[in-house]
């Protein structure tokens, strides 16, 4: 086999995966913290890559500054709505079947209104900067991969260091691992739960811009996302942004390596193959220690 | 300091306490004692805010605690020590103890109390960076104790300290117990225990089946017949 080829096909997973990771560590950390599966994570996602999209066409504004941006708008949108929609059904008996339920309808009201707005044709993020390419002897990097892959890891590491060094994102932690003692010591479980899911869904919409200086996306991406988000976490284990990331990593690998060896068709044969292996040896994930 | 007047507390149809009432003075150590199941947990956890009171009322310093959330208690100074530690177990000691220090009335001095916490048990120090779950059950009792005192405990309640511990770790976390105490903490001690609780503390309350059955002196605890029969096996 070629080198170079293999080589490229590894930077491009890499690329890839850190993508993924940025979207999949707020899916992991709303199903851990708050035993929400949050079915319309990737919908949000692919709202932000279309209001980067709307942003760029009509006032010229850079998928950086839009991602920038999206993080406050959907924080605060988030917030709202997880006063509205999410509180009340976290009284449920059965939480993560609520939660799966209610956040798909969401998914697909969202879906149809990108439809609208957007119309079902596929849409690409195309910067100024899209056509050109960072060139390394053989290798061949396209701006806007870079781009994506660089907003994603420093989406990464800003929640990562929030988790690890602020009172509200160790709280977040403790919340989920220990909810009855993270309230004696002051936690209070609905503020901590809303912070969350904002962070998780302000997250997404950065994701979904950088998914999107990637693939080509229509109104009804955020499902094939999704899949690769249970991927993601399931891989990773749940609640764990370390472990997350990482599977994020070994995910774009993984596809990247097997869309540069095998024809296309089997690319998500050897991804969702993958899936059921991990359900059926490891449903924990592959990290025996928590991190994080 | 804090009473707790003819409390009932319901889980569905089930009452876990029938209108318990105690009491508890500044700088006093209480023993609260029963057989597993009769409800001493659920007092605890009811003066902590973390359950529902179904009737009655809980006192702290002329002020009605009904109602309160467990994260607004804290902040009075009234601080639990769960069953079973209760610790972050994927986080550092360190993390661990610096939780404790959450509520924003203490926040400011977290790193003086760390310090304190660190010198009152040198074994976590050496451990800071360890996670929490991953420390000896002797070790994890000395964070959770830790944790606590991060929050400047005024009444400090301890469910079952020793619990799962050998002997000598038992011993020792009694004695911390007792030097608290020395140093002006108010304790409410919940513990199987009964004869090495009954020695360190001043006044008891025995729980049978959520009913308060019987308190006095802990010496006079200690001679009563039914205690010897039921609880020291004499």
């Amino acid at each position: 086999m070629d080198a170079v080829l293999i080589f490229q096909s590894l930077i491009s997973g890499i690329m890839m995966g850190m993508v993924y990771a940025l979207l999949g560590v707020g899916f992991s950390l709303t199903w851990g913290v708050m035993h929400v599966i949050h079915i319309s994570h990737g919908a949000f996602g692919l709202l932000g890559a279309y209001a980067a999209y709307s942003l760029l066409q009509y006032f010229g504004v850079d998928p950086i500054a839009s991602a920038a941006m999206s993080v406050p708008l959907l924080f605060l949108m988030a917030c709202g709505l997880y006063q509205l929609l999410i509180r009340p059904i976290t009284r449920a008996k059965n939480i993560i079947m609520a939660s799966m339920i209610l956040t798909f309808g969401l998914a697909i009201i969202l879906e149809n209104i990108m439809a609208l707005i957007w119309k079902a044709d596929p849409r690409v993020l195309t910067p100024a900067y899209s056509s050109g390419a960072l060139i390394v002897g053989p290798f061949y990097f396209q701006y806007p991969h870079l781009v994506g892959f660089g907003l994603s890891l420093v989406g990464i590491t800003a929640l990562y260091l929030f988790l690890k060094k602020t009172y509200t994102g160790m709280a977040v932690r403790a919340a989920w691992q220990q909810p009855e003692a993270a309230r004696l010591y002051g936690v209070n479980l609905f503020q901590i739960s809303m912070i969350t899911f904002a962070l998780a869904v302000s997250t997404a919409g950065a994701g979904g811009i950088c998914l999107a200086l990637l693939n080509s996306f229509e109104p009804h991406s955020h499902n094939l996302w999704l899949i690769y988000l249970f991927l993601v976490v399931i891989v990773g284990g749940v609640g764990n942004v370390i472990g997350t990331a990482l599977a994020g990593l070994i995910i774009g690998v993984i596809t990247g390596l097997s869309m540069a060896f095998l024809p296309f068709q089997w690319v998500n044969l050897v991804t969702f193959g993958l899936l059921m292996v991990f359900l059926i040896f490891r449903p924990h994930g592959i990290f025996k220690q928590e991190g994080l | 300091m804090l009473s707790v007047e003819n409390l009932t507390v319901c889980y569905g149809q089930m009452k876990a306490l029938r209108s318990v009432s105690i009491e508890i003075s500044a700088g006093q150590m209480v023993a609260l004692i029963g057989a597993n199941g009769s409800g001493k947990t659920t007092l605890l956890n009811a003066i902590s805010g973390l359950v529902p009171i179904e009737e009655g009322r809980i006192i702290w310093e002329d002020q009605s605690l009904n109602g309160f959330p467990p994260d607004k208690l804290c902040r009075k100074g009234i601080i639990q020590v769960p069953e079973g530690r209760k610790l972050f177990p994927s986080m550092t000691v360190e993390e661990n103890l610096i939780m404790g220090a959450y509520h924003p009335n203490v926040r400011k001095k977290a790193q003086e109390s760390l310090q304190k916490v660190f010198s009152s048990f040198p074994r976590l120090a050496d451990r800071r960076r360890q996670f929490a779950g991953s420390l000896s059950g002797g070790e994890q009792q000395m964070v959770a104790m830790g944790r606590a005192l991060m929050a400047k405990p005024r009444l400090l309640m301890l469910d079952e300290p020793s619990l799962g511990l050998s002997p000598k770790a038992a011993a020792e976390i009694f004695e911390i117990i007792r030097e608290l105490n020395k140093e002006g903490i108010t304790i409410l001690l919940v513990s199987q225990e009964v004869m090495q609780t009954l020695a360190i503390t001043t006044y008891g309350y025995v729980l049978e089946n959520g009913v308060l059955v019987l308190q006095g002196d802990c010496k006079q605890l200690q001679e009563d017949p039914k205690v010897k029969t039921s609880y020291l096996g004499m």
